[in-house]
């Protein structure tokens, strides 16, 4: 039957029709919320320095991390007052960045003089063609000192054409753990261990309480993709073959190294890894590590001073050791975000001075004497000479040493045991197919950590999805 | 005469007809502006899509577009991460459509009841509603799901069980459950408008024939509710296929999560660069929900001429 649909009926039918309005305009809310939002903490706030009159402006694209908003506030006293030039910045979040940078730089925009991007795209970038050659300014300017620069570095950043982009902030891997847990144990940790020492430890040290090893299980080709990655260059195995001309190959996931290396990093996750492994990344395992939730710890090197900063609860407890191997020497990975000019950049002359300064060795000096954080907020890994300094020596005595010797080790050039593609790359492959196959396969992998798929299916999957690149 | 006077009627008749089509244009004339601004902003960018979805284009590396027919529409039926991610959208809108009416119903009934406080308590109903997608999604996986900050989980083990990896273990319904708590409260607001719109004449005259209140709701309340029912179900699908936020913020995508939008985004700026391919999927995906709409819309269609909107 129907009612009668009059008097109060239309009333109601107008408070739906309001209704379906309202939904409209929450949808269109939330449409344009997805273009920002690239992963959970998206703030695309932008910090404008004080305004000053006749001066040069320049617009500057910056990923959201601590280092880089200190540099948004020491700008203006330090560079504008002595330089005379205004510096606009974006700061972004990291995808958000990468997207928007990709698409600025690679649709010839004109939104930004300088760029800040990782050690993933300088030297695609740079072989694109769509960045200034900083070796243009970089060999002649005494004061940038480019000698100074970690060796390591500055190979992720160049290729034979060109020095794409200058080192803000770097970092390699290695193995944090609890010495007193170790201890406690009699156990010792080497300080070059292989993985087989380490999957050996952490299975034994594991209880309830306390899981053995935290290792990165969640999606995306930064997070389990650049863990995983080193662990699969250190087993032998590569995702892609090399062609001759250097181009990608033969996918090879499908090889019995990568499926040991997926396997070893399955089950010690099973056996002795940290609770929810397939949602882990490195926030999650630095709160479960200083809450005495796992023992030892496997990612970046700057995460040393999260554990011995002085609110740390962990602080004092820890020792570091490089990032374990198999059958290669070294394998650590090398990671860097650094600043580069466009081929667009209208004034590129002026965007290099502001480049020379902030990734300078000077700022390195000012940046330990004015922040709030004091030396051990200086941002790491990029020089010598900031090792050498005997106030940061000071400051980060508990890791300085460890981590300057994991930059060093990072086997940058040739990070595995067969020729592969997209070299220089440690923790990822330096061609552009690989954020899209990296983010997908470990989708797969992370799935297999959680226990809802097969590894074999996971491979067999991810083996399809890497041809797809294949050339 | 006679033939006078019909010739004489039949002028006067195309001379009304052409009045009224003119009054007609006087009337739309200032409306144009805003509906060649909507075609402007909307059926273009959509005629340029399906335009890259018939052509070849990556922007890393530099490629020029290039012109393939339905190349990528033809590997869309092969891939079977399209068809895997085509399955989870069907399940997660089917899912949480379904959940979510059946849920908005249940609590509709309830507050269709006098209580004290009934105004506070529907404020409080409907205010998930009110929260951006990212911000329950993030709530929903710290501070519920987690296994060992989560509250769901700070139960199961209170109670001696082990804790579960909710979003681990159960992707797609975990993502389900975020959507039915965002939702219920959409359903119950349109169930309980049809609830409240109840002629109470027919209520009393089948109490006074002696009716149960089940078989009053099964033959008079659920029947009247049908466009209401079907209302909700409509609009729920339309918002609920293209559900991006949520996936994103709670497992960034992967077998059990990995919706056909989501896909999508991993296909173009999400990492993939790959433009044409991304361009064909989501032509598939208006497509779909066109399909949906009109279908839902003829459903409906029993109940709109009657209030001539």
């Amino acid at each position: 039957m129907k009612w009668n649909w009059s008097g109060r009926g239309s009333g109601m039918w107008r408070m739906t029709v309001l209704l379906m309005a309202f939904a409209m305009i929450l949808a269109a809310c939330g449409g344009s919320d997805d273009e920002g939002s690239g992963t959970t903490a998206a703030s695309g706030d932008t910090a404008t320095t004080a305004p000053s009159t006749e001066t040069k402006t320049i617009n500057v694209a910056i990923v959201g991390n601590p280092q880089m908003e200190d540099i948004t506030s020491l700008t203006p006293e330090l560079f504008t007052a002595e330089t005379g030039i205004k510096v606009e910045y974006t700061v972004l979040e990291e995808q958000t960045l990468r997207e928007i940078v990709t698409r600025d730089v690679g649709a010839s925009g004109q939104q930004f003089d300088v760029v800040m991007i990782g050690m993933y795209e300088a030297p695609q970038f740079g072989e694109n063609g769509w960045l200034y050659n900083l070796d243009k300014w970089a060999v002649d300017d005494a004061a940038y000192n480019k000698g100074d620069l970690i060796d390591a570095v500055v190979s992720g950043l160049s290729t034979d054409n060109g020095y794409w982009a200058s080192p803000f902030y770097a970092e390699s891997s290695f193995l944090m753990y609890r010495k007193d847990v170790l201890d406690a144990a009699s156990l010792t940790m080497p300080d070059a261990p292989t993985w087989d020492e380490v999957a050996s430890i952490a299975r034994e040290i594991n209880s309830p309480d306390m899981a053995g090893i935290c290792l990165r299980g969640k999606p995306g080709w930064g997070d389990l993709g650049a863990a995983f990655t080193t662990v699969l260059n250190t087993f032998g195995g590569t995702w892609w073959a090399a062609n001759p001309d250097g181009s990608i190959g033969a996918a090879q996931v499908d090889q019995p190294e990568f499926k040991e290396a997926l396997t070893f990093y399955v089950n010690l996750l099973n056996d002795a890894g940290e609770t929810d492994a397939a949602n882990a990344s490195y926030n999650e395992c630095l709160s479960q590590y200083q809450d005495n939730k796992v023992a030892m710890w496997y990612d970046a090197t700057v995460a040393a001073s999260n554990l011995e900063a002085s609110d740390s609860p962990v602080k004092g407890l820890n020792d570091y050791a490089l990032a374990p191997t198999k059958v290669t020497d070294a394998s650590g990975w090398l990671w860097a975000w650094a600043l580069a000019i466009p081929q667009n950049a209208p004034d590129p002359d002026t965007a290099w001075q502001y480049v020379a300064w902030a990734t300078g060795p000077d700022y390195l000096v000012q940046a330990g004497e004015n922040l709030p954080g004091g030396w051990a907020a200086v941002p790491p890994g990029t020089r010598k000479s900031l090792y050498a300094n005997p106030n940061y020596q000071e400051a980060a005595a508990a890791f300085a040493d460890k981590t300057l010797a994991a930059m060093e080790a990072a086997p940058i050039n040739n990070p595995g045991t067969t020729p592969r593609p997209g070299v220089p790359a440690v923790q990822f492959v330096g061609v552009p197919e690989f954020q899209d196959v990296g983010t997908r396969c470990t989708e797969q992998f992370s799935a297999a950590i959680a226990g809802n798929i097969s590894i074999d299916d996971a491979l067999k999957a991810c083996q399809s999805i890497a041809s797809e690149a294949s050339q | 005469m006679e033939q006078e006077v019909s010739t004489e009627l039949a002028s006067r008749e195309v001379a009304k007809k052409a009045r009224l089509r003119r009054e007609r244009w006087m009337r739309r004339l200032p409306l144009l502006p805003a509906l060649i601004f909507t075609i402007l902003v909307t059926q273009i960018p959509f005629v340029m899509n399906l335009w890259y979805s018939l052509t070849e284009w990556k922007i890393t590396p530099p490629t020029p577009r290039a012109f393939t027919g339905f190349d990528n529409y033809a590997t869309l039926f092969t891939n079977t991460f399209f068809r895997s991610a085509v399955w989870i959208t069907v399940v997660m809108t089917v899912g949480a459509v379904a959940l979510s009416v059946l849920l908005g119903l249940g609590i509709a009934l309830l507050l269709d009841r006098e209580f004290f406080g009934r105004g506070l308590v529907r404020t409080l109903l409907i205010t998930p509603f009110l929260i951006m997608p990212v911000v329950a999604g993030l709530i929903w996986k710290t501070q519920i799901f987690h296994s060992l900050y989560g509250v769901l989980n700070w139960l199961i083990t209170a109670v001696g069980f082990q804790p579960v990896e909710f979003v681990g273990k159960m992707p797609t319904w975990s993502i389900i459950t975020v959507l039915v708590w965002q939702w219920t409260p959409f359903m119950m607001l349109i169930i309980l408008a049809g609830l409240q719109s109840r002629p109470t004449d027919i209520l009393e005259a089948a109490r006074v024939d002696g009716a149960s209140a089940y078989t009053l709701f099964r033959h008079i309340t659920l029947p009247g509710l049908r466009p209401y029912l079907e209302l909700g179900a409509l609009l729920g699908s339309i918002y609920l296929i293209q559900v991006f936020d949520h996936i994103d913020v709670i497992t960034g995508g992967g077998p059990g999560s990995t919706n056909v939008p989501y896909f999508v985004y991993q296909r173009s700026i999400g990492g993939g660069w790959d433009f044409g391919q991304a361009a064909a999927y989501s032509t598939v995906v208006v497509a779909a929900s066109l399909v949906i709409a009109t279908i839902g819309l003829r459903l409906l269609g029993g109940l709109l001429p009657k209030e001539e909107i």
